[in-house]
């Protein structure tokens, strides 16, 4: 695994990983900033982040796709809410660790990517199409009430509910179940 | 609102906050609801959304632009460099700390470009008023309000509470770090020690000695120094002390992620802490390494 190298200081192994992990830490970013300087400035970082952070990767809890997402997913956000006018009293996460391995911990969520998409299909068919409308095409949440002329709060409820309820399945499915059992 | 019903309204605002998608007054519910230490939030959601990320995006058609990949590569020898830094406290800084803040020292005003590198310079003349000059916090972008809910002033029943979550905490934690705190010249009856848990985002100082404090007038403030996370430390929380006598078991309520914190300082501030410290009344200081 190439993170575990990482982890150990091995340089060769980071060259790997941004050639492996470049195009998504950069989609991720681009969902979230439009700003072409600024989203160099995010990969930077969030590459800065992994080669800090690596060490705290545990492969029991997390896919290593799914660990560089969430450290460029925190880059990208913490991004653009303080680019927002918004009040910015939520936390915004850097980089950071995933629960080590010897804590038992309930964040466990070692999802391949078949899983991913066994789980999705289990959530009910309106959440799939808002959440392929969000996470695949990339749609924010005005242009997705605007494409299916739902509700500002439906749409917002659907995809909270739907992270959740995907989160539940992941659990289950982690744990040896199928995602639909209760 | 009963318990399973806060549960899941704080669960649905945290699902909001990893999608970004929180409006003002659900920030201000978020951030009371997470006050209370029955809602602990794990990195659960947050790595579902990145699965979710990582399975739409993850395409072998998206390419890096050249320029950005070359820059890439080239800085990998700079974060070889970064890492090798000494990010611990100087010694110096301690031994100030210990001997007091002197009036001029309490004038100086550094802006840092970096915290760690600043930390990591055992060479620089700086003093312990100067770490706090740098105390920009980024928890609350916003000004606190005295009515803000992080100010705790503990009932005996949240006090119980505390005491039992921290020896939880304490028996299983398997990377629990623990430090005494010092008082500075004017708190040098105080005792207490911090203990805390990277990888549980939980920790809980315990203090004895500490003067009473009036809400209205003046709050403690919890500042985190984690230099490996950002050059600006933490901000963990604002905080009363009731009564003088025994000892107060006192929740950290940090913002942001720590991820490897070399110390822990307790300063005095205004009603509703502050964003930007003047560092005009620092308490103590615990050490972690």
């Amino acid at each position: 695994m190439v993170l575990l190298r990482v982890a150990q200081g091995d340089e060769r192994a980071m060259e790997q990983c941004i050639t492996k992990f470049g195009p998504l830490v950069w989609s991720i970013a681009k969902r979230h900033v439009q700003d072409h300087s600024s989203l160099e400035d995010i990969v930077q970082e969030a590459f800065t982040d992994l080669w800090k952070s690596a060490k705290r990767y545990n492969p029991a809890i997390a896919t290593e796709s799914t660990f560089v997402g969430l450290l460029a997913r925190r880059r990208a956000i913490d991004f653009a809410r303080k680019e927002s006018r918004k009040p910015q009293l939520e936390p915004l996460p850097d980089a950071d660790s995933l629960p080590h391995a010897s804590i038992e911990s309930s964040a466990t969520l070692r999802c391949e990517s078949e899983d991913v998409r066994a789980a999705l299909k289990e959530l009910p068919e309106e959440t799939q199409q808002i959440f392929s409308l969000h996470f695949d095409e990339g749609m924010t949440h005005p242009e997705i009430v605007e494409k299916t002329g739902l509700p500002l709060g439906t749409v917002k409820t659907r995809l909270r509910r739907g992270l959740i309820d995907l989160r539940n399945k992941f659990r289950r499915l982690d744990s040896g179940q199928s995602p639909s059992n209760p | 609102m009963k318990n399973q019903d806060t549960s899941d309204r704080f669960e649905e605002l945290e699902a909001g906050r990893i999608l970004g998608d929180l409006v003002p007054s659900e920030i201000q519910d978020w951030k009371m609801l997470s006050a209370n230490p029955s809602n602990q939030a794990d990195l659960s959601l947050e790595l579902a959304a990145a699965a979710l990320d990582a399975e739409f995006l993850t395409s072998e058609d998206t390419v890096l632009p050249e320029e950005l990949l070359k820059k890439l590569h080239n800085g990998i020898s700079e974060f070889v460099k970064a890492e090798n830094e000494d990010t611990g406290l100087p010694e110096e800084l301690l031994k100030k700390f210990h001997n007091g803040i002197s009036e001029s020292e309490n004038d100086v005003i550094v802006r840092p470009t970096r915290w760690q590198g600043l930390l990591a310079s055992s060479k620089t003349a700086w003093s312990i008023a100067a770490l706090f000059a740098v105390l920009f916090v980024a928890k609350s972008f916003v000004e606190k309000t005295p009515a803000d809910p992080g100010g705790l002033m503990a009932t005996a029943p949240e006090k119980a509470a505390s005491s039992e979550a921290r020896k939880t905490l304490i028996s299983k934690a398997g990377d629990l770090i623990q430090s005494e705190f010092g008082g500075t010249e004017n708190y040098n009856q105080m005792s207490g020690t911090v203990v805390w848990s990277d990888s549980l985002q939980e920790g809980y100082m315990s203090l004895t000695n500490l003067p009473a404090n009036d809400p209205g007038a003046k709050q403690y403030q919890l500042w985190i120094v984690d230099p490996g996370r950002d050059e600006k430390p933490v901000d963990g929380g604002v905080f009363d002390i009731s009564t003088s006598d025994g000892t107060a078991i006192i929740p950290i309520r940090n913002p942001l992620m720590v991820t490897n914190p070399k110390a822990f300082v307790i300063t005095l501030e205004q009603s509703g802490g502050v964003v930007v410290s003047k560092q005009e009344i620092v308490v103590a200081l615990a050490k972690t390494s």
